[in-house]
């Protein structure tokens, strides 16, 4: 029987919110991917964004406000087994989560984070998020915003993440192609998905977008992977590519995969050199007792240097 | 013979090798049979600033320190300026002849008001404002000084070098000469701690003997050490203990950010991840190791704790008051979502950054309330290094029955006690298998139907359900339904009181001594080997003592301290801290008030002379309503 990603549960987001186009390509992608849905997690942190692990039929944890990556992160390296998906909002992933989302960068534990970026705090009546515009009065607002907005894609490459992209919730077809590449990419990946929140952005809405956004990979020459065989000089290139794509915003919008860096290992990979058969038998695995039920380890050999004769 | 009981203080600049010279000192009483037990004291610094190792030799296993010291070894006109109440008659204070000179102003790395107080002090005893003034002063209290040309000796015994670089040994070797140490069992130290490095243990092995011989020659009065022989033991710190603790209980995943006390732990359990597994089960499982990763900060230190704690991973965080309080809102998400997690929180001075690197017990009523929202958890502490290992077992082992988040208390003082352990036993506390099943489609994680409150334990990774930070239903998803929300807070506290009548009483408060007593301490944490020596000395005098000694304060044994103090005669609680903390707890759970409390907050160990003192104070007066501050410590 073919696995039902999605639960049977009342989604409660706003009619025309941007968030059920992207619980509905995550569904497309994992079906597609034919993954056991035992084999993947999803984590969230707290806001609209954060109820959407109750809504896809795998193993969920709604966590704390901006502590998604975190919690996943214990997930991922606990069991590198397991696929794991992460989904926040732009305040939970890039304001009170910002040193998590920078963190995670240089780790590279191999998470699929998924950024809902609609420029609001939705759930709490929205307050302007770090990527709105500076000056920008979305109608929630009594003032206009006075802070300057945060550049997710560049935020993301500088900190080192391996995969960075962006989607549109209204063009599923594309969200769920970079989703899938995001999941099977070895590395830990952003996306940074566009999206209108219909009650509080009355700036930032579909139409908006839909004039705006353009898919990088329509130009034929776009390459922005990199591999283990590519020089230093051709791997510095594409990120620069990257980043300068990064900076566009305004009139056009780039969508579709900045960056995507083969060459990187994945921290579990790294740990995996310290810690004996750790991608094999990972923690979560481990025997940790004897058919008798004591300790599997033998004290006077593992701490021999604390021993004093 | 004289009972052999031997204090020593060696101190010097942060950085100079005083830790290589007390772990020398150490071990050469060991391998000449004898037990150590020692403190460090050091200050929020790297290099420079005053620091001292306080330690205590006896036959027996000593569980305390006490002052006056017997030996005084500077490397540093700073620790003779330092430690001037710790000398008394007969103190040996050994230190460098050159610098009797040195100035108290020209020691810029003695805390302001600290040296104020020495200027006045020496000032008061009509004494000079320098080394000498201040050995003059330590005479008249009864210290017998011990200058020594530390560079003449160092330069006659290696050619070329740093000579203040060998201070260290020099210090350690006229400690142990004097005291009657064979040369052999300094050489046999040094050659461990230099283990690889053959042109060190060279250089410092003929320190060493210039410094044996220099005695010889000078004609110093040495004691005579009755040699013993010698057995295998353990020589290990409180972040030892917790570490060995947790490995040997099934740690397979711990976090941190760097803090002081609590990091080392982490870095030992890094150190032995390279698991060595008993012999019968070498061949029957696959060998493996235990992930530990530094985070970005405590709050994803718990968090990704937590994470791999769901995915069945038997995992804990270790943390300093700073670090726990930035834990708080992840510690009440692992209570409303059950999640088997273990935090070590290393008690220091508080509040705020307090004294980053001193002594302090002020952090329990903070674990008994951590979080917001009402939520079971449970409290634990430890008093001695062997405690350190078989409760950070039982803490993992609670964690992952009871399905919450535990926290063990360890104070800095006993963090970085170092004592040495006849054997770990790997058979005394059992250490169960995370069962990692895919359930029946019938199974919920959050089950009401139990008749203890614990549902039976699912992982990400075989089944498939869901967690949330919101009240939730049996599967875990959202709910705000107002009768659901009453059982399931019913069946999350039902754990507690199943906790109460599961685990024996041994593991959460003892009685030392007799039933009835004169006296009855109440106390918990490191102070419990001073006052057990306090009770002996009092014992003597046909003072009738007994310790009631707390270990769990959640859920607390209310009817068995209930139970003992309501019968107790005059009861006296002794804390590192200024409210009195477990005292509270105390009057809290069972309505009775303690009055009488010797506490100490100044960041120092507390001593059995000055528990002692403070005892005899206490017991003198006919005040019933008494506080007694302790003040000793450099």
């Amino acid at each position: 029987m073919v696995h039902n990603f999605k639960t049977d549960l009342t989604v409660d987001w706003c009619p025309g919110c941007g968030d059920f186009g992207i619980v509905t390509s995550i569904t497309q992608a994992l079906a597609e991917l034919n993954l056991d849905p035992r084999g993947v997690v999803a984590v969230s942190g707290i806001g609209c964004s954060g109820k959407t692990p109750h809504y896809l039929n795998i193993a969920g944890a709604h966590t704390l406000h901006g502590r998604s990556i975190p919690y996943a992160t214990g997930v991922k390296l606990s069991n590198p087994k397991l696929k794991v998906i992460v989904t926040g909002g732009d305040g939970d992933m890039l304001s009170i989560g910002a040193g998590h989302f920078v963190a995670e960068g240089r780790r590279n534990s191999g998470l699929t984070i998924m950024v809902y970026d609609n420029e609001v705090y939705g759930l709490t009546k929205g307050q302007a998020a770090p990527t709105m515009s500076l000056g920008e009065q979305t109608k929630s607002l009594t003032k206009a915003n006075i802070f300057g907005k945060l550049n997710p894609i560049a935020l993301a490459l500088s900190a080192g993440y391996s995969m960075v992209a962006r989607g549109f919730s209204f063009d599923m077809k594309q969200l769920k192609e970079i989703i899938k590449t995001a999941i099977n990419h070895e590395g830990s990946s952003v996306i940074d998905i566009l999206q209108p929140c219909p009650t509080y952005n009355n700036i930032n809405t579909m139409e908006w977008y839909k004039q705006r956004v353009y898919k990088l990979e329509d130009d034929k020459s776009w390459n922005p992977i990199i591999t283990p065989e590519d020089s230093a000089e051709i791997s510095g290139q594409k990120f620069a590519s990257a980043m300068t794509k990064a900076l566009e915003w305004g009139d056009k919008i780039p969508t579709g995969i900045f960056y995507q860096n083969k060459a990187i290992p994945p921290f579990t990979k790294r740990l995996a050199k310290n810690v004996p058969n750790y991608l094999e038998v990972t923690p979560a695995e481990q025997r940790v007792s004897t058919p008798d039920g004591y300790t599997v380890v033998d004290p006077k050999q593992t701490f021999a240097d604390k021993i004093i004769v | 013979m004289k009972t052999v009981d031997i204090s020593i203080t060696i101190g010097g600049p942060q950085g100079g090798g005083i830790d290589t010279s007390s772990n020398m000192i150490s071990r050469a009483f060991a391998y000449s049979g004898y037990n150590v037990f020692g403190v460090r004291e050091y200050h929020s610094n790297i290099k420079g600033r005053h620091s001292y190792t306080h330690l205590r030799v006896k036959k027996e296993r000593p569980r305390s320190l006490k002052y006056p010291l017997d030996f005084l070894v500077a490397l540093d006109p700073d620790t003779i300026f330092e430690h001037i109440e710790d000398v008394g008659k007969g103190t040996r204070i050994i230190y460098d002849n050159s610098i009797e000179k040195s100035d108290l102003s020209q020691a810029r790395m003695i805390m302001k008001d600290t040296s104020e107080r020495i200027r006045q002090e020496l000032e008061h005893s009509g004494e000079q404002m320098t080394v000498a003034g201040t050995i003059s002063l330590m005479k008249k209290k009864g210290g017998i000084a011990i200058p020594v040309p530390f560079s003449d000796i160092v330069q006659k015994a290696i050619s070329g070098g740093v000579p203040s670089r060998y201070y260290n040994t020099l210090g350690a070797a006229l400690t142990l000469a004097i005291s009657g140490v064979d040369v052999k069992f300094l050489e046999e130290s040094i050659r461990f701690v230099f283990s690889s490095k053959e042109k060190v243990v060279e250089e410092n092995v003929s320190v060493v003997k210039a410094a044996y011989d220099y005695c010889q020659e000078n004609k110093f009065r040495t004691d005579n050490l009755e040699e013993i022989k010698r057995s295998p033991r353990f020589l290990l710190t409180g972040n030892d203990g917790a570490a060995i603790g947790k490995i040997m209980g099934g740690l397979r995943f711990q976090t941190y950010y760097p803090i002081t006390p609590a990091s080392d732990e982490s870095t030992i359990i890094e150190e032995h991840e390279d698991l060595k597994w008993i012999e019968s089960e070498n061949s029957k499982l696959a060998k493996s190791g235990i992930a530990v990763v530094q985070t970005e900060d405590e709050i994803s230190a718990i968090a990704m704790a937590s994470g791999a704690a769901i995915t069945g991973a038997r995992s804990s965080t270790a943390t300093s008051g700073p670090g726990f309080s930035l834990m708080a809102e992840a510690i009440s998400f692992a209570g409303i979502d059950e999640i088997p997690i273990v935090i070590t929180l290393y008690q220091r001075g508080g509040p705020s950054t307090g004294l980053p690197t001193r002594n302090g017990q002020s952090d329990l009523l903070f674990a008994l309330n951590t979080g917001h929202g009402e939520f079971p958890r449970m409290v634990i502490s430890s008093g001695d290094v062997e405690e350190c290992i078989y409760d950070s077992m039982n803490a993992l082992n609670y964690a992952q029955r009871y399905q919450l988040p535990v926290i063990h208390l360890i104070d800095k003082n006993l963090a970085n006690t170092s004592d040495f352990i006849p054997e770990i036993d790997s058979k005394r506390v059992k250490v169960p298998q995370v069962a990692r099943i895919v359930h029946s489609p019938e199974w919920r994680r959050y089950s009401l139907n139990t008749n203890t409150g614990i549902s039976e334990f699912g992982v990400f990774g075989k089944d498939i359900f869901w967690m949330t930070g919101d009240e939730h239903d049996e599967l875990g998803h959202v709910t705000e339904d107002s009768e659901l929300r009453d059982k399931m807070m019913v069946k999350r506290f039902h754990k507690l009181e199943v906790a109460d009548s599961e685990i024996p009483l041994s593991e959460r408060a003892i009685l030392y001594g007799p039933e009835s007593a004169d006296v009855t301490f109440v106390t918990w944490g490191s102070q419990k080997g001073p006052i057990l020596d306090v009770m002996e000395i009092l014992g003597k005098e046909g003072k009738k003592c007994n310790l009631l000694y707390l270990k769990m304060f959640q859920p607390f044994p209310s009817e068995f301290v209930s139970g003992i103090l309501s019968k107790a005669k005059m009861i006296i609680d002794v804390e590192s801290n200024m409210l009195g903390q477990a005292a509270n707890v105390i009057k809290l759970n069972t309505g009775i008030d303690i009055t009488r409390r010797i506490l100490k907050y100044n960041g120092r160990h507390m001593t059995e002379d000055e528990i002692l003192d403070a005892t005899r104070t206490i017991m003198g007066t006919s005040q019933k309503k008494i506080e007694v501050v302790l003040k000793h410590g450099a």
